[in-house]
């Protein structure tokens, strides 16, 4: 460093002459630090908003804890593998059975939709027990109903295949005595 | 030590963290005068030198979680109130004058250092000077910084910041000469 700097920097106060104007720079500096304010804060991090996310994320939660248990629970709606195999047998049988019914010539409209309609309440109540059977998994109270359940069905549709018979029987003895 | 140089004004730096006005007015008072004149020394006149100072008050009080007494605050502020000086000059000067353009009025011969105790004289021929030769005669002898720094805040290599200011010093002595 030669003379000329040293003299310079020993000597820079002296480059300090300005005065600044202060109330008035002090007056917009004021002005821009309360405008600017609430927009600089960042939203998360706003007491309000930080209330209102943590509601978000807990709603958010539990709707995805609660579609999560519902959606294990559609998985897991057979208990075992045994139940899903009984459910499924009488499932087959039952609407086996309803087929024949719709199918069979000898039956009148009335008495199809008349057993039809019955069929329609023990569907629906069977749909009641498996929602039934979602929320209380092992409750074997519930299955019984189920089995109970389709074992009307089933029962139903035997009895009235039965009749059917039983007149086909009556038409043909009556035949034969002519 | 909390006698450090680096934490001066610490207790009032920590209440306007905490967002006290009054903190920060005594914070200002202290510093406003000689961010004003690094504003003067770079934007030349009254006007930009304020709306730089204003800005940079304002970015340091917004930002100053940011502040962590690696320097002193007012180095701190010093170096806001400077970046904001160059970018304003930056955005401000249309064609940029090359430094270069200037190489061939330069002699090899050291100018004398006759009238270069006059404060005053050399003030004037900072004035004088090119926009760039102005910036770099500023930082290095009047705020003191070293070639590493100058080199940071003007985003170039140290060696061109020791042969610029070089070549701005013997501008400045011409000048001056020639007063």
């Amino acid at each position: 460093m030669d003379n000329f700097e040293k003299h310079i920097r020993s000597n820079a106060g002296q480059f300090n002459g300005h005065k600044a104007d202060r109330a008035k720079i002090w007056a917009k500096i004021a002005a821009d630090l309360n405008r600017e304010e609430p927009k600089v804060i960042p939203l998360w991090r706003r007491p309000i908003f930080r209330i209102a996310a943590s509601v978000l994320l807990l709603v958010g939660v539990t709707a995805f804890l609660g579609s999560t248990w519902i959606g294990m629970g559609e998985n897991t709606q057979y208990v075992s593998e045994e139940l899903m195999e009984i459910d499924m047998y009488y499932k087959d049988l039952v609407s086996y059975q309803v087929q024949l019914v719709e199918k069979n010539p000898s039956l009148s409209k009335e008495d199809k939709t008349e057993f039809l309609s019955f069929m329609d309440e023990l569907d629906a109540e069977y749909d009641v027990l498996k929602q039934e059977m979602q929320k209380n998994l092992d409750n074997e109270r519930v299955l019984e109903a189920i089995v109970g359940n389709y074992k009307k069905r089933i029962e139903l549709i035997e009895n009235l295949l039965r009749q059917l018979n039983d007149s086909k029987k009556l038409e043909d003895d009556y035949e034969y005595t002519l | 030590m909390e006698t450090d140089i680096r934490f001066t004004h610490k207790s009032i730096v920590e209440q306007c963290k905490a967002g006290n006005t009054s903190s920060q007015y005594e914070l200002y008072s202290y510093y406003v005068d000689a961010m004003y004149n690094v504003g003067m020394r770079f934007l030349g006149n009254t006007e930009d030198a304020e709306d730089i100072v204003q800005d940079s008050f304002v970015d340091a009080f917004k930002n100053l979680e940011n502040f962590k007494y690696e320097s002193t605050f007012g180095a701190w502020l010093k170096r806001i109130v400077i970046n904001k000086s160059i970018n304003h000059l930056k955005a401000k000067r249309v064609p940029v004058i090359p430094m270069d353009a200037h190489e061939l009025c330069l002699t090899d011969e050291e100018p004398s250092e006759a009238d270069t105790t006059d404060i005053g004289k050399v003030k004037k021929g900072i004035d004088l000077l090119p926009d760039g030769y102005r910036e770099i005669i500023n930082l290095y002898l009047i705020e003191g910084y070293d070639h590493v720094e100058i080199g940071e805040i003007l985003g170039i290599s140290t060696s061109t910041s020791k042969s610029q200011y070089h070549r701005a010093k013997k501008k400045l002595l011409d000048i001056i000469n020639e007063l």
